[in-house]
């Protein structure tokens, strides 16, 4: 089965950890491999566009409070996907969730980094029109000039929340197909070079090359 | 959950039902981990390369250390983990071609696989483990497992000078309940064993074990979906108050030599924390705390300096300061204990085990090898047997110590406990003390 890391950003009050236990919670099958505790999980999505092929993410929680902001990069490296949460009625978490958005774009420079934008308590908004504060209208635009995938959900009743990682299933398996079928082509090696002398066997293979 | 979060916030002490909806996914924490769950038995693999057929496979490993250990003295950090790994990749291979390996399932040949790693990171330790080689080469100790023990000596000195803080500099999303400082200790201690292990994938599970031991605390504290915002703060405050000894050069041995396809997903994700957070201790000032009241912070700050100077003091004045690069990682800045050398932190009880079964059988290293200096070599079954056996009631008796150790330490965790009750539960997890943590605090509540 393809894995696809997947990691968690946003500020610490916008809910994105409920975000995926809600996305985990809803996916009725077996592939619960989270074993330690909440902040790994692990989910398998069914593609319907792409055959029905299964893949899984690995989904990787970061802490949201500022002061551990230097710790992210520690999670993000060698990301297949992000998620970036804010909270629609607080538009400072929008700021923050835009920082992280440079910063991925800057730090890890992949074109494939398959990014999505997450507005979460969508409930609020619906309890209390005036609750919202963030425009749906300028967080779109904002993902649209940066390329990213853009929902509004809630994580509490669940709305929108499978699409996301439906999306993001989808955007990271094209890639990865499209990504191997060039790869294919061309296969460089690593470079650092050392080299054992051959083994004194009568095979030959050698043992360190 | 916004609301639910609030919620808590105002009342700490909801219990675990009624906190959130979602406590059908993580009410009970499964019970395995790749790392701990899987076969793993290093005799089975030594009793398989034993076999005569193996005999490829034991040649290629002989060559592989002995190449190793005499074409070069001292290999940089980069050529070790290629030549390790190259040669893991080689040697995976190789087991698909020989008997007995050829014809295991695929979760006994992912043993053997695990048994080639345990078995040439435990001849080759000494060599690849930063603090061991330190001893060895001292100021011409090569820059890069120079620099792991730098950040070693850093770390200490950051843990040392901020030893004094409470939970609260850390900022947690949720106030704690009370036995924080009991389950933070359980953790450094379980972490603190990474000292006592060569293999990477035995480092691995120690760390695997102090993170699930935090888990059960969280859990405890109403906090069973605590995701990185809650885990975090504890784990920093767990290396703050712990008492972990190289814990950066363990790091990266665990991400140089554990095969990057065994270090995936979870474990991943655990390393990754632990290295995350020891980078965050090691480059802590005030800015990164959360300081309310700035007069009383300095005042305890002021304290701990002071307390810090006696006790380098009564080290003596043998020891240079920590400010003195070259020797910075033998002096411990935390002077309470003094540095212990690495002779004495890598022959501890299980691993002693791994030492002892290799060296009983290292007939299979010396028959007819170029460099053998094995003088008593095992020619008689009888006496082969002898070994088997001998081996296996050493493994046995270490492995009782372990259990021993378990248990007491469950029991001061748990002390209104009954005895009996936490035998059980041990014998039933099989002394993984995570899991046993966290059935225990399930009983408990």
């Amino acid at each position: 089965m393809l894995q696809f890391k997947l990691v968690l950003l946003g500020d610490s009050s916008v809910g994105k950890s409920s975000i995926v236990h809600r996305f985990v919670k809803d996916s009725f099958d077996e592939f619960r491999e989270s074993t330690i505790g909440a902040a790994f999980l692990s989910q398998t999505v069914k593609l319907g566009k792409h055959d029905d092929v299964t893949i899984k993410f690995e989904i990787w929680d970061t802490a949201g409070q500022e002061r551990y902001k230097s710790l992210a990069p520690m999670y993000y490296r060698n990301a297949n996907a992000a998620l970036i949460v804010y909270d629609v009625t607080q538009p400072g978490s929008l700021l923050k969730a835009q920082s992280w958005v440079e910063e991925l774009k800057h730090k890890v420079g992949d074109q494939d980094l398959v990014i999505c934008l997450v507005g979460n308590k969508l409930d609020l908004c619906a309890e209390d029109p005036n609750a919202r504060q963030v425009d749906i209208d300028d967080a779109q635009a904002y993902a649209q000039e940066k390329h990213l995938l853009f929902h509004e959900v809630s994580a509490k009743t669940g709305v929108g929340v499978a699409q996301i990682f439906q999306e993001m299933g989808e955007k990271v398996y094209e890639q990865k197909t499209a990504e191997s079928a060039a790869a294919a082509a061309s296969r460089p090696r690593k470079a650092v070079n050392v080299e054992l002398q051959r083994p004194s066997t009568n095979d030959s293979t050698t043992c360190c090359a | 959950m916004g609301e639910q979060r609030q919620a808590m916030k105002d009342t700490p002490t909801t219990s675990p039902s009624s906190y959130c909806d979602y406590s059908n996914y993580s009410s009970g924490f499964p019970a395995h981990n790749e790392e701990e769950e899987a076969v793993y038995d290093f005799q089975a693999f030594v009793t398989q390369l034993k076999d005569p057929r193996a005999d490829p496979i034991l040649r290629y490993t002989r060559s592989f250390l002995t190449n190793f250990t005499t074409k070069r003295d001292l290999w940089t950090c980069d050529e070790q983990r290629k030549l390790v790994d190259d040669f893991k990749v080689f040697a995976f291979d190789k087991l698909r071609l020989y008997e007995p390996f050829k014809s295991l399932d695929s979760g006994r040949l992912k043993n053997a696989q695990e048994g080639i790693e345990k078995l040439i990171m435990g001849k080759l330790y000494n060599q690849c483990f930063s603090p061991s080689l330190k001893q060895r080469f001292n100021e011409k100790l090569d820059e890069g497992h120079n620099r792991d023990l730098l950040q070693d000596a850093l770390l200490e000195e950051k843990r040392a000078e901020y030893r004094f803080i409470d939970p609260e500099f850390l900022e947690f999303p949720q106030p704690l309940s009370n036995r924080l400082q009991k389950f933070s200790q359980l953790a450094g201690k379980e972490l603190s064993r990474v000292n006592e292990y060569k293999a990477p994938r035995d480092k691995m599970v120690c760390i695997l074990n102090a993170c699930r031991v935090l888990f059960g605390f969280l859990k405890h504290s109403g906090l069973a979906n605590g995701g990185a915002d809650e885990f975090v703060p504890v784990l920093v405050y767990t290396l703050l108050k712990s008492d972990v000894k190289n814990l950066v050069s363990n790091l990266n041995y665990i991400e140089r030599f554990r095969f990057a396809e065994f270090l995936q997903g979870e474990s991943s994700y655990y390393l990754s924390s632990v290295q995350g957070a020891s980078n965050f201790v090691a480059t802590l000032g005030r800015e990164s705390l959360q300081i309310t009241d700035p007069a009383g912070f300095e005042a305890r700050y002021r304290e701990n300096q002071e307390a810090l100077e006696v006790e380098r003091a009564r080290i003596g004045t043998s020891n240079p300061t920590p400010e003195i690069k070259t020797d910075a990682a033998d002096t411990p800045a935390r002077t309470t204990s003094p540095g212990s050398v690495p002779s004495e932190y890598i022959r501890r009880p299980l691993d002693e085990a791994t030492s002892a079964i290799i060296s009983k059988f290292s007939e299979l290293f010396a028959s007819n090898g170029p460099t053998a200096d094995m003088p008593q070599q095992i020619q008689d079954t009888s006496a082969a047997a002898d070994e088997d056996a001998e081996s296996t009631r050493l493994v046995q008796e270490l492995q009782n110590q372990e259990n021993k150790r378990v248990l007491r330490e469950l029991h001061s965790m748990f002390p209104d406990m009954d005895e009996e009750l936490i035998f059980d539960v041990c014998e039933a997890k099989k002394y993984r003390i995570g899991v046993c943590v966290d059935t225990l605090l399930t009983l408990s509540s």
